[in-house]
């Protein structure tokens, strides 16, 4: 095996590389993709853009060989394909860069780029070498020997892309890419598109990040309930014109909402972390979380904020936790499973849904009432079906969740419906404190505004709330004070009244 | 579950110190939230200093008209003036230093009942004026750091049966746990109500201030960081634990709840150094209580000590190399005994060792023992954020 070329099959730019034509696709009669027509010139950016829901993923799944299309028809260099397999499409120069990664995270990196390349006999240091000069290549600074587990959300973005670019595609389908990113990495990326964009590949760029997708975009595309709305060049629209097309009214004004004008006193003291330690992750952190109120946690990636809360909520074994104390109220908590965290009332909403969030292939209602079954005082001998789907369809009508209905399997839902499921699941627990991680990752606008006012409406309940976010203007629209963290460790506070992006970004980084 | 604690407690102290839990944790609670740093005390004015700006100032209590500070041996009158400032008049010299102050209101027979170098408790003025006492219980008073008009008696803190007040170091250095309530009835021989003197809770760690609350008396464990309650018989139950620092007066707050007083922080290296007996025990033995690695009144002032709070950085990390050991806070608690608001002189400040504040004519006054001063906050600029 030897490292491969970058480069892709030189197509003139600005021809039509990708066409679809009418495409259709329905889940359980439901059209996810009504009658689109798309195309996609080689050498371009295309941003697609919709709330969720819209079909964005299911379009692009239907080019890379995830689903089938029940009507319509797909002509790649002007001769119809189907690719009936993520296989067949990549045979076809077609490659899609998942929203949450699809990497095996037991294999090392190595592995993950070649896996499907393999020979009858594989020389590991041969593989390590291939992987190292190609993500040297790539200018991405990961090291190819590191199991994919023990990577961080960026990293594995990161390896993701890299394994999409190694296997020489003309279109590369990315799904939220940025999301996870910080900003020098961003920076990287960007960088890395407008180099496949030099070598003729064509690029399609699923954001709810509008900015970055009027910034790097060529062409933006809109759909809306599974249809059309626009195609343009971006240069053409702006931020207002887009939301609207999005969502068919006007939402630019209350997207993340207006800042801050007054913020909620503190309660009684819910979490009490002190001089917690956890080997070269989290140093020494100490912070409160009070009731009533909102705590936002802001941070870079790798600041080791999503390691603390997982220690809070037993998702982290207290073996990982070498020091310091968690208080529960005013009572010392050690948790070895996240059981005994849910009884006490703490429900952690993780920020990896697709892995740690829901069984996809299990209804709503089902993992709905998954959650409810983690309460001890909740579990029976027998499982009714009537009480499961009654509550299921009691938290779809309360979350807005939209599917068919509450039977609907939640890998068929898009990912702000797959987000409400995963918040629903945890809000049947009746926790006391709620430590929602990335809450918005991968959402469209609609859901943001929608999970947006759940979070104020539980503060407000007086429960204590706490948000990691690594997107300052979410931090900024929810928070009543704002911690952030640096290092592995909680550097500053912030009342909401007096925080501005350029102060948390100064304590992020300095 | 209760019968079996004393069997147990061994048991879990000996877990927590294999394992590095509970109070073998060596942690310390942040000050976040309302408890968030600022400058309020080190900015504050000055309303009165003592000449010789020493560590003699005791205590500071207001009858409402005027304040009484205890300056050393002596009793002064502080009548606040129209330039913010206080006058001061000197009106008692004792035969050793006032540890203690209590401005009795009317249906306690007025006066100021005080303490003389922690031992003796006497009345000044009113009808009760001259009486005193020395002790009760077949045990003399030893550490009388804190007085309070509660119902119909005199509140008394004995903080130690075995250190004095001034020794206080040493106290937390020997895990001391001796410290008591007394209650000294001062109501009218007519009416009925009791009169009796009697210990309303023993074995505490370093009481160091009370205040009436309802029909509990509220009283702070300096050592065990927290405020508690004490009703009728019951055991005292906490009502602010986890503090920060080690917790001295508690005085009534104007529109209700109190004003608490932290005369130092708590740091993990002091919290290190409780754990191991052996280094404490040549500590205390060989070397001056003002080096000892323990809670300080005010910064170092050797040139030959770091500065507090200074830190290197190191490998691009952050890391201190002088905890500090002094700091100035005081705590703005509501009825229910919860922080609404926090005033602070932060380690590189100078107005440490706070040990009493008191509410008079529109201001709050705070007695910062570390620097020797009575400072001065208008209420009214306090409001918003304490509630008052």
């Amino acid at each position: 095996m030897t490292a491969p070329a970058t480069t892709s099959a030189a197509t003139p730019i600005g021809e039509v590389l990708i066409r679809l034509e009418a495409a259709t696709v329905r889940y359980g009669g439901a059209p996810a993709v009504d009658g689109v027509n798309f195309d996609l010139r080689a050498g371009e950016v295309h941003a697609l853009l919709g709330e969720n829901g819209a079909g964005k993923s299911t379009l692009t799944k239907s080019m890379a060989g995830v689903v089938r299309l029940n009507e319509g028809r797909i002509l790649l260099d002007g001769q119809p394909v189907a690719p009936a397999s993520p296989r067949e499409a990549l045979a076809l120069g077609v490659a899609m860069v998942f929203q949450e990664t699809s990497l095996v995270p037991t294999m090392t990196v190595a592995q993950n780029l070649f896996l499907g390349q393999e020979s009858a006999y594989n020389r590991p240091r041969g593989v390590n070498i291939a992987a190292q000069q190609f993500l040297q290549s790539l200018n991405f600074d990961v090291d190819p020997g590191t199991v994919v587990a023990m990577l961080g959300a960026a990293k594995r973005q990161m390896v993701e892309i890299a394994r999409a670019v190694l296997h020489r595609a003309r279109v590369l389908i990315f799904d939220e890419p940025t999301a996870t990113l910080t900003p020098e990495e961003k920076q990287h990326f960007f960088a890395l598109v407008a180099q496949l964009k030099a070598r003729g590949v064509a690029v399609i760029f699923i954001s709810h990040a509008l900015e970055e997708a009027l910034a790097i975009a060529d062409r933006i595309t809109v759909l809306r309930d599974a249809k059309h709305v626009l195609t343009a060049p971006a240069a053409e629209l702006d931020r207002a014109a887009i939301v609207k097309a999005m969502v068919g009214r006007d939402l630019s004004q209350t997207f993340h909402g207006q800042r801050k004008t007054r913020v909620r006193a503190p309660g009684r003291r819910v979490l009490s972390v002190q001089n917690l330690r956890m080997a070269g992750v989290v140093k020494n952190t100490s912070f409160s979380v009070f009731a009533g109120q909102v705590t936002g946690v802001f941070g870079l990636v790798g600041a080791g904020r999503t390691e603390t809360f997982k220690v809070v909520a037993g998702l982290l074994k207290r073996d990982f936790m070498h020091g310091g104390q968690v208080l529960l109220g005013d009572r010392p908590v050690r948790y070895r499973v996240p059981a005994q965290a849910v009884e006490d009332g703490i429900a952690y909403i993780t920020e990896d849904r697709k892995l740690e969030g829901f069984f996809e292939t299990m209804s709503i209602a089902r993992n709905i009432h998954l959650g409810l079954l983690a309460k001890l005082r909740a579990r029976r001998p027998v499982v009714h079906r009537s009480e499961q789907r009654r509550l299921g369809e009691h938290w779809v009508q309360q979350l807005g969740i939209r599917a068919v209905s509450a039977n609907a399997k939640v890998i068929e839902l898009s990912g702000g419906n797959q987000q409400k499921v995963v918040i629903a699941k945890s809000l049947v627990q009746s926790p006391e404190l709620i430590i929602f991680d990335e809450p918005t990752r991968g959402v469209d606008v609609g859901a943001i505004a929608e999970i947006h006012q759940l979070i104020n409406r539980l503060a407000d309940e007086g429960r204590a709330v706490v948000v990691i976010s690594s997107y300052l203007p979410e931090v900024l629209a929810l928070a009543d004070r704002v911690l952030v963290a640096r290092q592995g460790k909680v550097v500053e506070e912030f009342s909401a009244l007096h925080a501005s992006e350029e102060k948390i970004m100064y304590a992020a980084i300095h | 579950m209760e019968l079996f604690t004393p069997l147990t407690r061994p048991l879990a102290a000996w877990r927590d110190r294999l394992l590095g839990r509970g109070d073998a944790a060596c942690t310390v609670p942040i000050l976040d939230g309302v408890l968030q740093p600022n400058q309020r005390l080190e900015t504050a004015a000055v309303a009165w200093a003592a000449p010789t700006g020493s560590l003699e100032l005791r205590d500071l209590v207001s009858d409402g008209r005027q304040l009484w500070l205890a300056d050393g041996p002596r009793l002064r009158a502080l009548t606040p003036q129209a330039d913010g400032r206080l006058a001061s008049e000197e009106r008692l010299v004792a035969a050793g230093p006032i540890t203690a102050l209590c401005a009795l209101p009317e249906r306690l027979g007025g006066g100021v009942a005080y303490a003389v170098a922690g031992r003796e408790v006497q009345i000044l003025g009113g009808s009760h004026h001259g009486r005193r006492w020395t002790g009760l219980a077949e045990r003399d008073f030893t550490a009388v750091n804190g007085l309070a008009a509660g119902g119909d008696a005199l509140i008394v803190t004995d903080a130690s049966a075995q250190h004095a007040p001034d020794d206080w170091q040493r106290d937390l250095m020997s895990l001391g746990a001796s410290g008591r309530v007394v209650r000294l009835g001062l109501a009218p021989v007519d009416d009925g109500k009791d009169r009796s003197d009697r210990v309303l809770a023993d074995g505490l760690r370093h009481p160091f201030g009370a205040v009436a609350h309802g029909s509990a008396l509220w009283v702070s464990e300096s050592w065990r960081h927290r405020v508690v309650a004490l009703g009728a018989g019951d055991r005292p139950s906490p009502v602010l634990d986890q503090l920060p620092g080690y917790p001295s007066r508690l005085a009534p707050a104007g529109g209700g709840g109190f004003w608490l007083t932290v005369f130092a922080g708590r740091t993990q290296l002091v919290e290190f150094v409780l754990r191991e007996r052996e280094f404490r025990q040549r500590m205390t033995a060989s070397m001056p209580p003002e080096l000892w690695i323990a809670p300080q009144l005010r910064p170092p002032r050797s040139f030959l000590e770091p500065l507090q709070g200074g830190a290197i950085k190191q490998m691009g990390v952050l890391k201190p190399w002088a905890p500090p050991r002094s700091y100035g806070l005081v705590i703005r608690l509501d009825a229910a005994g919860r922080p609404l608001a926090s005033l602070h002189s932060r380690v590189d400040g100078q107005h440490h060792g706070i040990v009493a504040a008191a509410e008079c004519a529109g201001a709050l006054y705070v007695l910062s023992r570390g620097a020797g001063r009575v400072l001065r906050l208008d209420l009214n600029t306090l409001a918003p954020e304490t509630g008052a």
